[in-house]
Parts: structure tokens; C-alpha cells; sequence
């Protein structure tokens, strides 16, 4: 089972939080949440990942779909304090270049 | 867990994506077997094992096929050396070469599936055995 929290910081930006795991269940739900922000004019989004403790090439799939959406939109998706194992999968698909860890989530914007 | 014992896990799940949480809560269970596992060896082999439940969810079975005749059997061993896992379905016959699973480019938004499986793992093997598909999937154990 998995939870979002979703917030907007005071400077417009949507804090997307999951928590647990990242599967194929969980990957439709975060691809709407992502789609969701920016369709209600969240452009700049951060997903922070400090919670999730597993994520697959479902999620994967859909965080690449909101940063499309996003950078479409004018925004950007950037991703927050990733976990080990979500770090390995980044890795093994080549798409930590693409989606560059921060360290936090309030300087994820500020590069 | 005694040394040079394995520790065995069988069962059964539908084939739906709600799987994927009990074919991980089953492999936590395996890992509290033997607390020397290493992280590492944890994570690709979970990663690998979740990628082949999902691809078996997502192509292994007509849309409209009757859910309750879609079975999956999983079963995973914890030795000393590796660890294992062989899954087996009665769903239509995978067309797949593993030799040629590639990595799409950064833009793609699926298929990325069994390319992380065969990386993260030293072994991800299918055969179609009497109208089954059968998958069977190694870690070796490393150090740390």
C-alpha cells in the first residue's frame, strides 16, 4: 500500500510525498497526481522520495511522464532525497542523468 | 538459518497487479530468515522479481480473459550462496528474446521492464514447459 501527501509551497511548488512502495498499482496513482498538478496549473513540481522504499519501471514510466507534462506545461519535475534502492534503478536505466537527485526538497528549484 | 540451509517460500497469487504487494510482503518474510543477506543483493533481487511479476500481470493474459483462471505460482529460495526464484504461469507464451532486452531511450515511458531485470540480477531465464511460462531468476549472493 502506498500514500501520496500533496502540498504546494508558498512559492507555487507541488510537494508530491509517497510513501512505501512504488509499484504497479501505486504508478497509475502517481502518474494521475503528477497529470492532476499540472493540469490545475502546478507547473514546477518535486517528488520527494525520502519515503518511498521501492520503486519499478511502472513508476519509473510515470515519473518521465510527469516531467514531460510538466516541461510541456513550461515547468519541471525534479525529484528529492532518493532512497538507495530507488538510486539503484535510477541507475540500472541510465535515467539518473535525466532525473538528477537533490538533497532536499526546498533547494530542489533553486539550480 | 543454520549454515548451508535454504529457506523455501511456495504459493500462489492471481495474476493482477495487487500481487505485486503480496509477492513483496512474502519476500520480506524470506529475508527475516537470514539477516546476513546484503542490502544490495536485496534490492536488485526484489527489483528483478517485481519487474517479471509485473510483466507476467501485464502480458500474460488476454484483457478479457476470466481472472479466476489466471494462476501464478511463485516460489523463492534463500540459500547460502544465491537466491532464486521460480515463477510459473498458464498464460499465453511470452514473446520475448532476453538476449535482446534493451534499455528504450530516457524519453520512453515504458519498457524499460525486463532490461532492469536482466541488469540487476545475474540470471533471468524463460522456457514454455506443457503450456506454462516458466521464469527463473539468480542473484548471487555478493559479500556486501
Amino acid at each position: 500500500m502506498i500514500e501520496f501527501d500533496v502540498r504546494t509551497t508558498d512559492d507555487g511548488i507541488g510537494v508530491v510525498a509517497p510513501r512505501g512502495r512504488l509499484n504497479m498499482v501505486a504508478a497509475r496513482q502517481l502518474r494521475e497526481t503528477l497529470t492532476g498538478l499540472v493540469e490545475g496549473g502546478t507547473r514546477r513540481i518535486v517528488v520527494d522520495l525520502a519515503g518511498t522504499t521501492f520503486l519499478d519501471s511502472s513508476a519509473l514510466g510515470a515519473l518521465v511522464a510527469g516531467l514531460k507534462t510538466a516541461r510541456q506545461a513550461g515547468g519541471d519535475l525534479r525529484i528529492a532525497r532518493p532512497t538507495e534502492s530507488v538510486m539503484t534503478v535510477f541507475r540500472l536505466t541510465n535515467m539518473d542523468k535525466v532525473l538528477r537527485a537533490r538533497d532536499d526538497v526546498e533547494s530542489a528549484f533553486d539550480v | 538459518m543454520s549454515e548451508g540451509r535454504e529457506a523455501v517460500d511456495v504459493f500462489e497469487a492471481p495474476v493482477e497487479p495487487e500481487s505485486l504487494d503480496l509477492v513483496q510482503d512474502r519476500l520480506e518474510t524470506l529475508w527475516s530468515h537470514d539477516e546476513s543477506v546484503s542490502a544490495a543483493d536485496r534490492i536488485r533481487f526484489e527489483m528483478a522479481l517485481v519487474e517479471i511479476v509485473g510483466n507476467i500481470v501485464e502480458h500474460a493474459f488476454e484483457l478479457d480473459a476470466d481472472a479466476r483462471g489466471r494462476l501464478l505460482t511463485v516460489a523463492l529460495t534463500l540459500g547460502p550462496d544465491q537466491i532464486e526464484a521460480v515463477l510459473s504461469d498458464n498464460g499465453l507464451p511470452a514473446a520475448i528474446d532476453l538476449e535482446s532486452a534493451t534499455m528504450p531511450g530516457e524519453e520512453a515511458t515504458s519498457g524499460r521492464g525486463l532490461a532492469l531485470a536482466v541488469a540487476a540480477v545475474d540470471e533471468v531465464g524463460y522456457e514454455r514447459v506443457e503450456g506454462r511460462n516458466h521464469w527463473r531468476l539468480v542473484c548471487r549472493r555478493n559479500a556486501d
